[in-house]
């Protein structure tokens, strides 16, 4: 049917060529047409090196957003991941560094308190049935809180047996990029394959049907906030391995970058729809944006401009591309 | 044989001379995949009422949403009060002097009834503050005029659907609508409430406002309508008196002719499979409860549950099912007693439910229909955490094509169904789960013709191969028709019982006798007070309209009216 | 409390967790309240480090201390000096959540008749006795001056900026051109904003280094976005490219100590914590003073590091 309305229009302008390309790809347009406008204004974007570096400075982003969307898929919302992160890392490089308990304990420790983080929030939804907005907002100060008690507001050193998650494999390539890849090969399949992602599908489609078609609704939204907890622990442990340090400050308002990286991605706010690779898509277009500003030398002011217009330019796109499908 | 007014009002057939309010002329819409609108005509005039007939996915809903503003014609023009117009939103429909009502009410739950008529152009005073006495009392006028007896300071949170509909109308006539496009206004009414629909339409009709109807029910066609315009695979296949025999209208609009219209075929009852014993809930605001109710669904019978609207049958249904607990009774199935308030358990036991609001309760709208079609399966078809994707996809598209459901896909979303289409998902869900007992909670409204026998037949297949169903419908001919035995509830019991098979006049006069004369009697609630007692009659009303069918005199309609 | 009365509509949980929190932390609420410290925020060493100075400060002089955190809110700060004045503290100390938005807070205060002094950050308005802080601009020169001797007085260097519309981005910027000018042989070739962050210093040096070839030298306006930075040197930190930072935390310190940065402007925030202690209780004597207070910035190289407790 896309293809349809593209042969429909008539003309090869460049130009118009470019805009039915970009509707007809969605995110992935996007993508493509703010690479192929950074390569054209800086001749350094293009290369593997800075190729990579857009991999790594995408990567915490793109894990975060991974959890988020399974969440949005069911029509929530998860504000708290930045903070989760934080103290997810935070309580890793504690038992780690301060109490010495080794690395083999410290991170499942980690990973562990995100997944609790995440159920607290599941359960204050489900069963609460507080708005997601609320409850998340509420995990999102209390896990910050936290990480300044657990550090007393200074940055713990990170075990040097997991800063390995932040180096390069072979001088070249980043191991965050791989965790990255991971976890999103590890969401794609959550998604498409497993009973929660389809009952996320489900329950953020229509919650009551999706109740009256025997889905367990209020357990499974409980795995939903769970995966995201345990998204976000993952994420704040490669920051904590990039940064060496745990610090109970990272990843503040890193929550909207993820929101926006599953939005951009084509996913649906109001639940029933998103995929993996749109959200990978999604965070490769804020960190391309970032890196080219960088690259180009575009002053502080002006940088915050260009990626509020981008994000709002990716949704619109999308959202065009869909009425123009429908 | 037209309406009874018919006689003090010479040329109802829209002879020229009439002012034309509305013209359609070979308007076409295409969508991606869909050819929607095919070149219809529609002329309304001033004073009319004009039916328009189709089945679903005719393109009704297309060609109101193009004159309501939603959608832009490909081709072809609209003419309004002679002069060609575009109506691009809303707003222009409105200065064009066109309200609709659409099946979804555009009401703010939060809102007075007042706020909801003048929402957006609530009168104000000298500091430019609502001025809330002036807007209450216009608002009263208005309610006055369509006989709403609620306080326009009400919240219309507590409204019922007939009474949010008043609202819905008072809002039009409020903005002094010219044109007044009613989409399917009787699919969710009462017999009695339609009755006074019906007398409110009239009233606008003698004021000279031009009223295009849509409805499923045929016999409202004579009741109310003037002329028949005959909408099929997205054209204007016929302009005909409302006068014209229900056979012939439903030749034009299904293009055939339907021979059978409740083609059940008994089979030899088995086994009992569902026991009700005592089953007992307490109502609360906005549902009806329901005290001691016994029931009995043997395999291959089919127990139809008939009662008026508020009996509690709905609830009954859900309490079955698990949706709902409830404080006393049991529920077996095989022998075996569920428990209660929980939806999987029944699930297992091989019940399932084609509920009351097939897009609210039933439908995954805007996702594809092989997800909507396995989603009661998914237990079933997940190994190890993993769903089986490919089976699925298998087992919907043979369910899909079981079923015959016109689509362009198993990729097409839910929404883009007709209302038949989208029933025959909702029950290939059920089969797809392997139910044994299916609940049918008005099966076929908002359904037309020709999917209504599909289901039906369904229905027969099911019990042919020993499933046992149990129906809840308000369409008395139907449950009648398809039903083994009919159980008649009233005020939450069950109040006697009717058998099957015989749809005729006097069985549906049985089962009235014994909705009413339970439900008479001392049930009030709240705004819409005194209801129960004055919708008894009006379905008594309805029915006798029903009945009569060859006169099709609907001024016993009228008498069962209290809402005025 | 004053404010109680609006209160009517807090919930009994809001005072529980309140109580609690006021339990746990060890608060003493009882007896005479002498001076107040409303400051901006505690997640950050710095603040804590004026807290540490000014309770240090009180308790020589025998004197009980209030102090509050506003979480970065200048709402919060404006309630938070309306408690000051309802405890009759002698003198408020306000350490700014944003300049313009501590007005209101300061008018608080002087309605009461309870002199203001400010810390850190001025205030746009309103009477305050004096302002205590750094001296940013003269720290940026510093930091330019150490990090031009470090590369011989010739070479390529970035700018990592600080929060875009921070006060302490601006001036610790402007002293640092104002500093570079004296050296002919310095480029500064880019000049992009990292937030005081430090996985975002670490990005965006990373992202820089792409675009500029031979960047020898770099100025981070904090030492956060100067260890990011220096992480994404890699090896050459300290060695072929000169990292210069700007605050002196403990991690900076560490990092000049190691090598890894050449150099950090130490902010001396107990200092600032006793000065503002001692300003404060001068202007409830009624004492006139200068308009502004600049507590001086120190140098912290390899040579001095080990003073710096860090």
């Amino acid at each position: 049917m896309s293809a349809e309305a593209a042969v429909r229009a008539p003309g090869t302008a460049p130009a118009e060529w470019f805009t039915r390309a970009v509707l007809r790809n969605g995110p992935l347009g996007g993508l493509v047409a703010l690479v192929a406008v950074m390569a054209v204004l800086s001749r350094d974007f293009l290369h593997g090196r800075n190729l990579l570096n857009v991999g790594v400075q995408a990567s915490v982003t793109a894990v975060l957003a991974f959890g988020v969307t399974f969440v949005i898929v069911s029509a929530g919302i998860d504000l708290s991941v930045g903070s989760v992160a934080a103290l997810s890392a935070t309580v890793t490089a504690w038992a780690a560094t301060s109490q010495g308990l080794p690395v083999v304990a410290a991170l499942p420790l980690g990973l562990a308190v995100g997944v609790v983080a995440g159920l607290v929030s599941g359960a204050l939804v489900a069963y609460g049935r507080l708005p997601a907005f609320i409850a998340t907002l509420a995990m999102l100060s209390v896990a910050r809180g936290l990480s300044l008690v657990i550090s007393g507001g200074s940055p713990i050193a990170f075990p040097s047996a997991l800063n390995h998650l932040g180096d390069t494999l072979g001088g070249w390539l980043p191991v965050p990029v791989l965790v990255t890849v991971a976890m999103g090969l590890l969401a794609a399949l959550v998604l498409a394959r497993t009973y929660t992602g389809r009952a996320m599908f489900a329950i953020g489609g229509n919650e009551e049907a999706a109740r009256l078609s025997g889905i367990d609704v209020k357990r499974r939204k409980l795995v939903v906030y769970a995966l995201s907890g345990l998204f976000a622990a993952v994420a704040g442990i490669v920051l904590a391995a990039r940064l060496t340090s745990a610090q109970p400050q990272a990843a503040t308002g890193y929550e909207l970058d993820a929101i926006a990286a599953v939005v951009i991605g084509g996913a649906s706010l109001s639940g029933g729809s998103g995929k993996a690779s749109g959200t990978l898509i999604g965070a490769l277009i804020l960190a391309v944006l970032r890196n080219g500003l960088n690259l180009l030398s575009v002053s502080a002011f002006w940088q915050q401009v260009a990626t509020g217009l981008v994000i709002a330019m990716a949704v619109l796109l999308d959202t065009l591309r869909r009425r123009s499908t429908r | 044989m037209t309406g009874v007014n018919d006689d003090v009002r010479p040329g109802r057939e829209g002879p020229p001379g009439r002012a034309e309010l509305l013209r359609v002329e070979g308007v076409t819409k295409a969508f991606p995949g869909v050819k929607a609108l095919d070149g219809v005509d529609l002329r309304l005039l001033a004073g009319e009422v004009h039916v328009l007939l189709g089945e679903n996915g005719a393109g009704k809903s297309t060609l109101i949403k193009m004159l309501a503003g939603a959608h832009r014609p490909d081709t072809g023009r609209i003419v309004v009060g002679g002069r060609e117009v575009a109506v691009r939103s809303a707003q222009d429909a409105e200065r064009l002097g066109i309200a609709t009502i659409h099946q979804e009410f555009n009401l703010v739950p939060g809102l007075t009834v007042a706020e909801n008529v003048f929402l957006g152009r609530q009168p104000r005073n000298r500091l430019g503050l609502v001025d809330r006495r002036t807007m209450n009392e216009r608002a009263a006028r208005l309610l006055e005029r369509v006989r709403l007896r609620v306080p326009p300071t009400a919240p219309v949170a507590g409204l019922g659907i007939a009474a949010l509909q008043m609202v819905e109308i008072a809002k039009a006539l409020s903005l002094d609508a010219r044109v007044l496009i009613m989409d399917e206004p009787t699919a969710v009414l009462t017999s009695g409430e339609v009755a006074t629909l019906f007398g409110i339409v009239r009233e606008l009709r003698d004021s000279g406002v031009g009223v295009v109807f849509i409805t499923h029910h045929l016999e409202e066609i004579a009741a109310l309508g003037d002329r028949v315009t005959v909408l099929r695979d997205g054209r204007s296949v016929a302009e005909v008196p409302a006068s014209t025999a229900e056979d012939e209208l439903i030749r034009l609009m299904v293009g055939r002719d339907v021979t059978e219209q409740y083609p059940r075929r008994r089979t030899p009852a088995g086994a009992p499979l569902l026991r009700v014993r005592g089953l007992t809930r307490r109502g609360v605001a906005g549902a009806p409860g329901f005290e001691d109710v016994d029931l009995e669904v043997r395999a291959g019978e089919v127990v139809g549950l008939a009662g008026l609207v508020g009996a509690g049958r709905t609830e009954v249904a859900r309490a079955v099912f698990g949706v709902d607990r409830y404080t006393a009774g049991s529920v077996e199935v095989d022998g075996r007693v569920l428990r209660p308030g929980d939806v999987r358990a029944a699930m297992r036991a091989g019940v399932g439910l084609v509920p009351e609001d097939r897009k609210a309760q039933g439908l995954l709208l805007d996702a594809p229909l092989h997800d909507n079609l396995t989603l009661a399966r998914l237990h079933r078809d997940t190994r190890a955490g993993l769903v089986d994707r490919r089976a699925q996809r298998r087992e919907a598209a043979a369910m899909a094509g079981r079923l015959k459901v016109r689509m362009s896909g198993l990729e097409q979303p839910a929404r883009t169904l007709s209302g038949g289409n989208q029933q025959k998902v909702v029950i290939g869900k059920w089969l797809l789960a392997g139910v044994r007992l299916l609940i049918l909670d008005e099966p076929t409204r908002g359904v037309d013709v020709g999917a209504k026998v599909e289901i039906y037949r369904l229905v027969n297949e099911l019990t042919a191969a020993g499933c046992g169903v149990l129906m809840v419908s308000s369409d008395l001919p139907e449950v009648l028709g398809m039903s083994d035995r009919v159980l008649v509830m009233a005020r939450g019991r069950v109040v006697g019982e009717v058998p099957g098979g015989d749809q005729g006049p006097a069985a549906q006069d049985a089962v009235m006798e014994l909705a009413v004369r339970h439900a008479e009697g001392t049930e009030t609630g709240g705004e819409t007070g005194g209801q129960t007692g004055g919708e008894a009659g009006r379905q008594t009303g309805r029915e006798t309209g029903r009945q009569t069918g060859g006169d099709k005199g609907n001024t016993s309609a009228m008498e069962g009216s209290d809402v005025g | 409390m004053r404010r109680r009365g609006r209160g009517a509509t807090a919930s009994a949980a809001v005072l529980l967790v309140l109580g609690l929190g006021l339990g746990t932390t060890g608060c003493d609420r009882g007896g005479n309240t002498d001076l107040g410290l409303a400051l901006s925020t505690m997640n950050n060493p710095f603040f804590v480090g004026i807290k540490k100075g000014a309770q240090a400060e009180a308790k020589a002089r025998g004197l009980k201390i209030n102090i509050t955190d506003a979480q970065n809110d200048p709402t919060q700060q404006i309630n938070q000096m309306e408690t000051f004045t309802s405890q009759n503290v002698k003198a408020a100390i306000i350490n700014p959540v944003d300049s313009d938005a501590a007005v209101p807070a300061v008018g608080v205060a002087n309605r009461a008749d309870v002199p203001v002094v400010s810390i850190d950050r001025g205030v746009n308005g309103g009477r305050v006795g004096t302002t205590i802080a750094s001296d940013n601009v003269e720290g940026g020169r510093l930091a330019a001056r150490s990090l031009a001797a470090a590369l011989g007085g010739r070479g390529r260097v970035v700018v990592l900026e600080g929060q875009p519309g921070t006060s302490a981005a601006r001036e610790r910027g402007k002293g640092f051109e104002e500093g570079v000018r004296e050296f002919p042989g310095i480029e500064v070739v880019a000049r992009q904003p990292a937030d005081f962050d430090r996985a975002k210093g670490m990005d965006v040096m990373a992202n820089l280094l792409q675009a500029h070839r031979g960047v020898t030298g770099v100025f981070a306006a904090n030492d956060e976005m100067a260890l990011g930075a220096a992480k994404a040197l890699g090896s050459s930190a300290g060695g072929k490219v000169k990292v210069v930072g700007f605050d002196g935390t403990p991690d900076g310190i560490a990092a000049v100590r190691d090598g890894t940065l050449t150099a950090t402007v130490a902010q001396q925030p107990e200092l600032l914590g006793r000065q503002a202690v001692d300003r404060a209780l001068r202007a409830a004597r009624g004492e006139r003073l200068p308009k502004t207070v600049k507590v001086p910035v120190v140098l912290v190289t390899r040579k001095n590091a080990a003073e710096f407790g860090g």
